[in-house]
């Protein structure tokens, strides 16, 4: 269920791609993709590992050289200064390493950079917001802690810290649960509700196809094209999922909610024994 | 866990004090020891070497310390690499090579006037230090990937030691005048030394503390940063200024001394955790200490004779990271 | 009237005459340095400057020396200011000296003449340097003997080659100057003495001065006497190669000790005990 493409931007899109194609290496990697995500909605993005999730996503945050369009906000991403991009756009990359030596608090306040003047001190919004953010994923209470001294969870609830300090109409992040036991895990699901009630757009790559199901878009990605893109309470998205999973799960119903649980290889796909 | 800001104030304000009290104490020591002090008002020579010559050495060597610590926290921090060195983009085997082709071109011949070898070697030492953080940068070809201006600035550093020793081959004579200008030493810096090297700190110092965003922005990878709206590219490209302009201010004073902008930032890092605008300022006052201390130690142990600087500085500065790295790995934390 | 004019006479008179009692000389950096009076108090951080102090009968003004001066032995108790590289700018202002002699690759002749010493940065290479070097000493000092000392180590090298018997003339010598090897070539100092001696050099001349040469070289040219300290001496059949050279197989080796090393590397006044040593075992190997 592609959206067709428009050559204006849609006003009630927070990020609208037109024909994107990105090569790494030489190679093509995403091969002319065209999507629409809606404003407050969170759209999760699903597929195998190489399908091109993280590099779409990156494309879609402008930092990847890329052909074709982005447009956020109804305005062509090339064409939006720096620091207003950054003040709309939140991003939250995989494997943030290196800050070991700041505090949780001073890694959330980089959030601010995009609203910070030019050397001014943090001003008491920026702290507000740092506070907001930190206690919106349980780390205040250590925000003094330098991120070398804790656990990979607690390192990744500072990083999605920062990313919320941010305060941006659009949130793009990739792995958001890296390291996350289950209690944060929901906490992080809870967040990313109140985002989108508030009317923040949340796209995120998930690996946990459990979460991924819970949001209200999905964008099924394999082999660097979209195989569906539209609601995720719907067959079609379950079957796209089912498919480019090799059918080796099954989404089903547990209540009111989708899980998927893993399938053993059905006998007509099962390869010859070694 | 201490409020990292005021740690960082203290720190600040303790360096500050040492380097008062090393000051007092240089003044104090030398070859001829604490009687110049006491001859100073009836003794005119006694008074010109507390004031023409300690002070000023002393000073000078909290100034290049200054600047060698300044330009290792840029350093680190640009290249998020630990082992990072003011050195490392070919600021040091370009200031040799400035030396050497000034020392062939000029320097020893007799048609020479004496200040414009003085002014020349000077100079050289630091355009060589400039021109050679410049190639590295052409050789990259820009700013952009840390690593590819890591690996240019290895390749310089060769090339251009080896260019270095081709000069020192076909003009052997230079060999001594190079070895004299290149070793470390703050036995030869006065007042104009100093307002030289102050002419180069403070400029340095508030650009690199403007840009310290980038720098942190840096600690959480390029693609944060650049989402974060910091534009990478001149503010990564002024910081490399930075970098070549302090290091080739200290180098043309005080040769070449290792150490001071490797250790002085591991050495603040080790007592607080903050953000690169504090850490580049007391990176600079720890350098500055350092090497101050390294000179008045130099000029006191063996005293009338003097120790080579730059062995306190890697006694000092080494033994307390290896006591730190010791300590971690007793804690059993990673090194 | 007439004894006020006879006063501004005098006065003029001493004005007039004054700057003929300054010495003026012009060292190696072309600068030309003016003392008022002859200088008592001399501070050298060179040991052919310290020798050549000495040998022009000044050893009781030096008042201090660079730690590798080492010859006449009345110097070595002397203070001692640093070496030439790393000279002590406190040390050498304390002894309020007001003469300092430095090479001119030195770094702290524009430190210690912006703190107002007196500077004369001379650093001889060559022969000519030595005879060079000893006029300006000799100026500096007011030694009118200063021709008259070079006169005496020129006849002393010229007596050292009349003392070599005449096979020595064919002979072809490596003289090896430190570890690398670096060679003494003909240009170098060393090399001119040889060539005084009338011995031949095997290291061409377009070389250089100190080459660094490849130790095959040395068994190409097979040389007929080698020249080598006594620190560098050892293992010398080990070199590859070396061992089939005529010279390390009958033993025609010169070993000079380091006395005699400092004696044959400094161009200075001993130039003449420098080709003496050389001479002396030329003739015994000639045998």
């Amino acid at each position: 269920m592609n959206k067709p493409l428009v050559s204006t931007p849609r006003p009630d899109a927070a990020i609208q791609v037109r024909q994107l194609r990105v090569s790494l290496s030489g190679s093509p990697v995403l091969h002319g993709i065209d999507l629409v995500f809606k404003k407050g909605r969170w759209t999760s993005m699903v597929g195998p590992n190489g399908a091109g999730k993280s590099t779409l996503l990156k494309a879609m945050a402008g930092l990847l050289p890329h052909t074709g369009e982005v447009a956020l906000l109804g305005r062509s991403l090339a064409s939006v200064p720096g620091r207003d991009r950054a003040k709309q756009l939140a991003w939250l990359g995989q494997n943030e390493g290196g800050a070991d030596e700041l505090t949780a608090y001073d890694v959330t306040m980089l959030g601010r950079l995009p609203h910070q003047a030019w050397l001014a001190a943090p001003s008491d919004a920026d702290r507000a917001a740092v506070e907001q953010a930190l206690r919106s994923t349980q780390a205040w209470e250590w925000r003094s802690r330098p991120l070398g001294h804790l656990s990979g969870g607690e390192r990744q609830r500072v990083l999605l810290a920062r990313a919320l300090a941010v305060q941006a109409e659009v949130l793009l992040m990739d792995e958001p649960l890296a390291n996350l036991d289950p209690p944060h895990q929901s906490d992080w699901l809870d967040m990313v509700r109140a985002l989108v009630s508030e009317g923040k757009t949340v796209v995120s790559v998930l690996h946990e196809l459990g979460m991924a199901l819970q949001s209200q878009d999905v964008v099924v990605v394999q082999a660097g094209r979209v195989m569906y893109a539209g609601a995720t309470a719907s067959p079609d998205a379950h079957r796209a999922i089912e498919d480019v999973f090799d059918r080796r799960l099954l989404v089903q119903a547990v209540g009111d909610q989708w899980v998927a649980l893993p399938q053993q290889g059905k006998p007509a796909e099962s390869k010859g024994r070694a | 866990m201490p409020d990292q800001h005021r740690l960082a104030r203290w720190l600040g304000a303790l360096l500050l004090l040492g380097a008062t009290l090393a000051l007092l104490l240089g003044a104090g020591v030398g070859s001829t020891g604490f009687e110049s002090v006491l001859n100073a008002s009836s003794d005119p020579v006694a008074w010109q070497i507390i004031w023409d010559i300690r002070l000023p050495r002393t000073l000078g060597a909290w100034l290049a310390g200054a600047l060698l610590g300044l330009a290792g926290a840029v350093a680190q921090g640009l290249f998020r690499n630990p082992l990072a060195d003011p050195f490392l983009l070919g600021s040091a085997s370009g200031a040799s090579l400035g030396v050497a082709v000034a020392l062939a071109l000029f320097g020893v011949s007799p048609y020479a006037t004496e200040w414009l070898v003085r002014l020349g070697l000077t100079g050289a030492a630091f355009a060589g230090a400039v021109g050679g953080v410049l190639l590295t940068l052409a050789l990259a070809k820009g700013v952009h990937h840390t690593l590819r201006l890591l690996l240019a600035g290895v390749i310089v550093g060769v090339v251009l030691g080896a260019v270095k020793d081709l000069i020192t081959i076909a003009v052997p004579d230079i060999l001594q005048a190079m070895q004299a200008f290149m070793l470390g030493s703050t036995g030869f810096v006065g007042w104009t030394a100093c307002g030289v090297m102050a002419a180069t700190l403070l400029p340095a110092m508030a650009v690199a503390w403007a840009l310290s965003q980038v720098l942190d922005g840096l600690t959480l990878g390029e693609a944060t940063a650049h989402s974060l709206g910091l534009p990478l590219a001149p503010m990564r490209a002024a910081l490399v200024a930075v970098l070549a302009l302090a290091t080739g201010s200290a180098v043309a004073q005080t040769g070449l001394i290792a150490f001071v902008g490797l250790a002085a930032p591991h050495l603040v890092r080790s007592i607080v955790k903050t953000t690169h605008g504090r850490l580049i300022a007391l990176s600079a006052l720890m350098g500055g200490l350092l090497l101050m201390v390294a000179d008045v130690l130099a000029r006191w142990l063996i005293a009338p004779q003097e120790l080579p600087v730059g062995v306190l500085t890697a006694v000092l500065g080494g033994s307390y990271l290896l006591w730190l790295m010791h300590r971690r790995s007793a804690r059993g934390g990673f090194l | 009237m007439k004894a006020l004019m006879k006063k501004l006479m005098v006065v003029a008179l001493v004005f007039a005459v004054l700057p003929a009692w300054a010495i003026q000389v012009r060292d190696d950096r072309g600068v030309t340095v003016t003392l008022p009076s002859p200088p008592q108090r001399i501070v050298s951080t060179l040991p052919s400057l310290t020798e050549t102090v000495c040998e022009l009968g000044a050893c009781q003004r030096l008042v201090g020396v660079d730690r590798y001066s080492n010859f006449p032995a009345s110097v070595r108790s002397l203070p001692q200011v640093g070496g030439g590289i790393d000279p002590n700018v406190e040390a050498i202002v304390a002894l309020k000296p007001d003469l300092v002699l430095m090479a001119v690759s030195s770094r702290g002749v524009e430190r210690l003449e912006s703190l107002g010493l007196k500077v004369v940065a001379l650093e001889p290479k060559s022969a000519v340097d030595v005879q060079r070097v000893l006029g300006v000493v000799g100026q500096l000092l007011e030694a009118r003997d200063a021709q008259r000392v070079w006169r005496v180590i020129d006849a002393g090298v010229h007596a050292a080659a009349q003392s070599l018997p005449p096979k020595a003339k064919s002979m072809r010598v490596y003289f090896e100057v430190n570890q690398g090897p670096y060679a003494a070539g003909q240009s170098s100092f060393i090399g001119e003495t040889l060539a005084r001696l009338g011995v031949q050099n095997i290291i061409a001349a377009e070389l250089g001065p100190f080459p660094k040469i490849n130790p095959e070289y040395v068994v190409r040219a097979n040389p007929d006497l080698i020249m080598i300290g006594a620190r560098n001496a050892d293992n010398l059949a080990q070199r590859p190669g070396w061992a089939a050279l005529q010279a390390i197989r009958d033993k025609r080796i010169c070993v000079f000790s380091p006395e005699e090393s400092d004696v044959l590397v400094r161009p200075g006044p001993r130039m003449a005990d420098a080709a003496r040593i050389m001479a002396h075992c030329i003739t015994k190997q000639a045998r």
